[in-house]
């Protein structure tokens, strides 16, 4: 992904490997702190000493501490939520390590599963990304590096603050004492609270007042938190009639090992502030079997605090065993806007519930949910959305679009939308549809000498192109690569 | 899970001795549904089913079982008398059978129709399949399920009905069932079983009457069955006392190009709720649903529509229109599911609401789930207000505010009504719908 902006990174360093990477990356940290995360794991395990070594591996301050071990106490006396149409399988929380060393990396691309190479081939990765995504330790010059740091002082100069969360918590305590968990907070579901207590790091976005961020932030530049995606823990703040753009993931697929995402994402946008968040995730969606795979569990949720803010979600769910997200909008402000953008693709035995939820509370606020669901092979899908309407809600407007498309007769495609409204002046419109590709396109396709895999994948593209728009260009491109890779071999 | 302390109205349904006396396998069947029952205990609102009706008000209440005077009580059998509809005709007065306001003598042949209480002291062998679990579809047996298990376990009256192979019945059959002020609190219980066989006919008026502040617990539980190339025209109007908290559940099975058509009118009760269940099992059959909610006053009114396409070619159809004021609720969900291979299924659901007061509440719900490709699957739901445009044009001509909204929102209510054939009961209905919407 951007390719030229890689390689405009002047000052490239040599770096031996990714753990120097980090270290390059992370200079301004204290250097015992780098030291520490060579050095040192924690045997599997949870409890609350876990939680007190974690905090202080991370050097975190005690309020920090306490936080932690509120959520964890809390985690403790919640029971395991079962209401998904998913089938998943127990989860040993006290087999997960909840810090893990650096694990041992492949050494050469030569390691790496043949069948991610290939992937990376047509998506067209360069090929020292496709070492870095396939987490082999590299000797090669990695620009992006560079390019990060040239980053940094760009965004330093316009006053945003983009680090990790590691270091905000040290650097900036008020702002993240302020807004951590003012969102999604600590008890929130299951899953948040056990991302509160055990969080290994994640990103912080702060962008002051009427600043409109000069680029779009993007997870992919900032590598130093390499090992985090386990319980990662995303905050962004907009304040005041600021912009920012953020794009979260990478559209090749990530080699993990790690079975449960459990991330949390928390923005919060203050009077005329806009956020955009995008997603591409491509986590390994275990084989054609159903075996292996990431189950990705996610609160992602956005607060629009002010009047006239604006929130808005896009993703593109693609990867996982498992996919169990609801990215939903708090339209608090008067006139505030929510929107939510999703195509969500299931192909083997992958399992997709996901959609979003709006919750208007503020007079005038205004929410559209455009919902695509691709199922193929033996794989299940579903959207579950809810749109409310609270009592103050005066004059709110909600759309809410829901397609399938089923591919084969042994997948299934799922709707579920809640709506509830309790003001007579909101207006709610929810609409859905599931049909499969129609022999007629099909046809139309094959007659114009269109190969079966393009033409589906051309019908796809089509269906998903309301929600492609909406994104980034160059994630827009590579979105639709995917879906195309992610398809092979559901039809014929 | 903990046990907490059964509530009161679960005491008061539990602790009452058991109707004996039938037959052996009846009263072994009423013990296990009343065992079903003490175990699962009232559904709360972590239940998905019931998460948008609490019962906490209702749990809090006993009720007498059943009304040992129901067979005096004073009732106005004009009080529901239907234009269009004068044929065969089985009233029940607080659960019971009363002879004296039914109208059985002019039976059609090919139909069969009866009192459960007189066909249980019979030859009950017949009802033995539908007796022995507590619903026909899905059998009561998910969770939630309570009140159809304990209708199992308490209902000694009904409708049992059966119209035989390739009979058209010309007139139709109307079931009164009346809830009306007894000694105390009461709660009764009514199953009916109705069959209609191959090819056969029949138009079917279900009529939910009463009036009266005193609360009542009624579950009634309807099993139909219709066999290949039956056809049931089906209209319901529910317009219960004011103090009524009428659980319902109807449970449709069609066979093979089996038609059945719906036209259901939830208007009186006081918590109200319906699950209308249907299966088509057999290729080719259709189901179709039209239904107006119009809860107001304090109302609650639940419907919860599931039907379940699992064979070829089967179509289903369902519109339905809500209309809450006042502090009421209306809720509904729309469940289609498109089995494995029922290919070539068509489902199509809609549920338009009007919210016309700030106390009001609409919970809407359309699921699908589909797991099959061959099929066109749509829903579509809205909650809102009448169209701007529409009103403006009516003011223009000079109607009044007031005058244009009333005729609007009667218009969006009577919509459902226009494909029922009986011209007079249509014109009735119109009418009470009306009569129901706020000045």
């Amino acid at each position: 992904m951007n390719d030229t902006m890689i390689n405009e990174g002047s000052t490239a360093t040599a770096l031996r490997d990714n753990a120097g990477v980090a270290e390059a990356l992370g200079r301004s940290y204290s250097a015992g702190f780098i030291t520490e995360i060579e050095m040192t794991g924690l045997p599997p395990g949870l409890d609350e000493d876990t939680i007190r070594a974690l905090s202080a591996i991370k050097h975190e301050p005690e309020w920090m501490t306490e936080w932690r071990l509120g959520a964890y106490r809390h985690w403790l006396t919640m029971p395991k939520p079962d209401w998904a149409k998913l089938n998943i399988d127990p989860i040993d929380y006290q087999a997960i390590s909840y810090y893990a060393a650096p694990k041992a990396k492949p050494k050469s691309l030569d390691e790496v599963d043949p069948a991610l190479l290939e992937t990376y081939e047509k998506l067209g990765v360069p090929l020292h990304e496709r070492a870095a995504l396939a987490g082999v330790a590299v000797d090669a010059v990695f620009d992006s590096v560079s390019v990060g740091t040239t980053f940094r002082k760009q965004l330093a100069d316009a006053g945003v603050l983009f680090c990790s969360m590691s270091e905000a918590i040290r650097e900036y305590p008020e702002l993240v004492q302020k807004y951590l968990g003012s969102v999604v907070p600590t008890g929130d579901n299951f899953f948040a609270a056990l991302n509160s207590a055990v969080f290994s790091d994640g990103s912080f976005v702060f962008i002051p007042k009427g600043v409109r961020c000069p680029m779009e932030l993007s997870t992919y530049f900032r590598i130093n938190a390499q090992n985090t995606g386990q319980f990662e823990r995303t905050l962004i703040v907009a304040e005041e009639g600021a912009h920012v753009s953020y794009l979260e993931g990478c559209t090749a697929p990530k080699r993990d090992e790690n079975q449960l995402h459990a991330a949390v994402v928390e923005l919060v946008a203050l009077e005329g502030a806009q956020i955009k968040y995008s997603t591409v995730q491509n986590w390994y969606p275990g084989d054609e079997n159903g075996v292996g795979g990431i189950y990705n569990f996610v609160t992602k949720r956005g607060d629009c605090r002010g009047d006239d803010s604006k929130i808005s979600w896009t993703q593109v769910e693609t990867g996982s065993a498992i996919t169990w997200k609801y990215p939903s909008v708090v339209l608090r402000g008067d006139r505030s806007v929510g929107e939510f953008y999703s195509v969500a693709l299931t192909h083997h035995f992958q399992q997709a519930d996901t959609g979003t939820k709006m919750i208007h509370l503020g007079k005038h606020t205004k929410s559209k949910i455009v919902s695509k669901g691709i199922s193929a092979g033996r794989s299940s899908n579903s959207y579950r959305g809810l749109v409310k309407m609270e009592k103050g809600a005066e004059g709110a407007r909600n759309y809410t679009q829901c397609d399938s498309l089923l591919i084969g007769k042994k997948c299934g495609a799922h709707t579920f939308p809640y709506m509830e409204v309790k003001n007579p002046t909101a207006i709610v419109e929810h609409e859905a549809t599931t049909s499969k590709i129609s022999d007629e396109q099909m046809f139309y396709c094959r007659s114009r000498g269109i190969g079966e895999e393009d033409a589906v994948s051309m019908i796809v593209d089509g269906f998903c192109k309301q929600v492609f728009r909406e994104l980034p260009m160059e994630f827009a491109v590579e979105a639709k690569k995917l879906l195309e890779v992610s398809l092979e071999g559901a039809v014929g | 899970m903990n046990q907490p302390a059964p509530l009161p109205l679960a005491e008061s349904l539990l602790d009452a001795p058991l109707p004996a006396g039938g037959p052996a396998w009846l009263d072994a069947a009423r013990r296990e549904h009343r065992a079903a029952f003490a175990a699962s205990g009232l559904p709360d609102t972590r239940i998905e089913a019931w998460k948008y009706t609490a019962l906490r008000g209702l749990a809090q209440r006993r009720f007498a079982d059943g009304d040992a005077a129901a067979a005096t009580r004073e009732v106005d059998a004009a009080a529901f008398a239907l234009p269009g509809v004068d044929g065969p005709r089985l009233v029940f007065v607080n659960g019971a059978f009363r002879a004296d306001l039914s109208a059985l003598d002019a039976l059609p042949a090919g139909v069969s129709l009866q009192p459960l209480s007189q066909a249980l002291r019979g030859d009950a062998e017949p009802l033995r399949f539908a007796l022995s679990r507590a619903a026909l579809v899905g059998h009561g047996r998910e969770a939630g399920d309570a009140f159809a298990q304990i209708n199992a376990a308490r209902a000694v009256d009904g409708v049992v009905l059966r119209v035989a192979a390739h009979t058209r019945s010309a007139a139709p059959v109307q079931l009164v069932f009346v809830g009306t002020a007894a000694d105390a609190e009461t709660a009764w219980h009514v199953r009916n079983v109705i069959e209609l066989g191959e090819g056969a006919e029949l138009d079917l008026i279900e009529q939910h009457a009463g009036l009266g502040e005193q609360a009542q617990l009624a579950t009634l539980v309807s099993d139909i069955e219709l066999r290949d190339n039956a056809c049931l025209r089906h209209v319901v109007l529910q317009d219960a006392a004011a103090g009524a908290n009428l659980i319902r559940r109807s449970g449709l099975r069609l066979h093979a190009r089996a038609q059945a058509t719906l036209h259901v009118l939830e208007l009186g009760g006081a918590l109200v709720r319906h699950d209308l269940r249907a299966e088509l099992v057999g290729d080719g059959a259709q189901f179709h649903t039209r239904g107006v909610f119009m809860p107001h006053g304090r109302q609650h009114i639940d419907t919860q529509l599931a039907i379940r396409h699992q064979a070829l070619d089967t179509t289903s159809s369902s519109h339905w229109r809500g209309v809450a004021g006042d502090r009421a609720r209306g809720v509904f969900r729309g469940a289609i599911v498109v089995a494995p291979g029922a290919d070539g299924s068509d489902a199509n659901l809609s549920n338009k609401n009007l919210l016309l007061s700030s106390g009001a509440e609409i919970d809407t719900k359309p699921e699908l789930e589909i797991y099959a490709d061959e099929v066109k699957a749509a829903h579509g739901a809205t909650v809102g207000q009448l169209d701007e445009r529409s009103l403006f044009y009516l003011r223009s001509r000079g109607i009044p505010l007031g005058e244009a909204r009333a005729l609007l929102t009667a218009a969006f209510c009577r919509a459902m009504l226009d494909d029922l054939p009986n011209a007079a009961l249509r014109e009735h209905l119109s009418g009470l719908l009306i009569s129901q919407l706020p000045a």
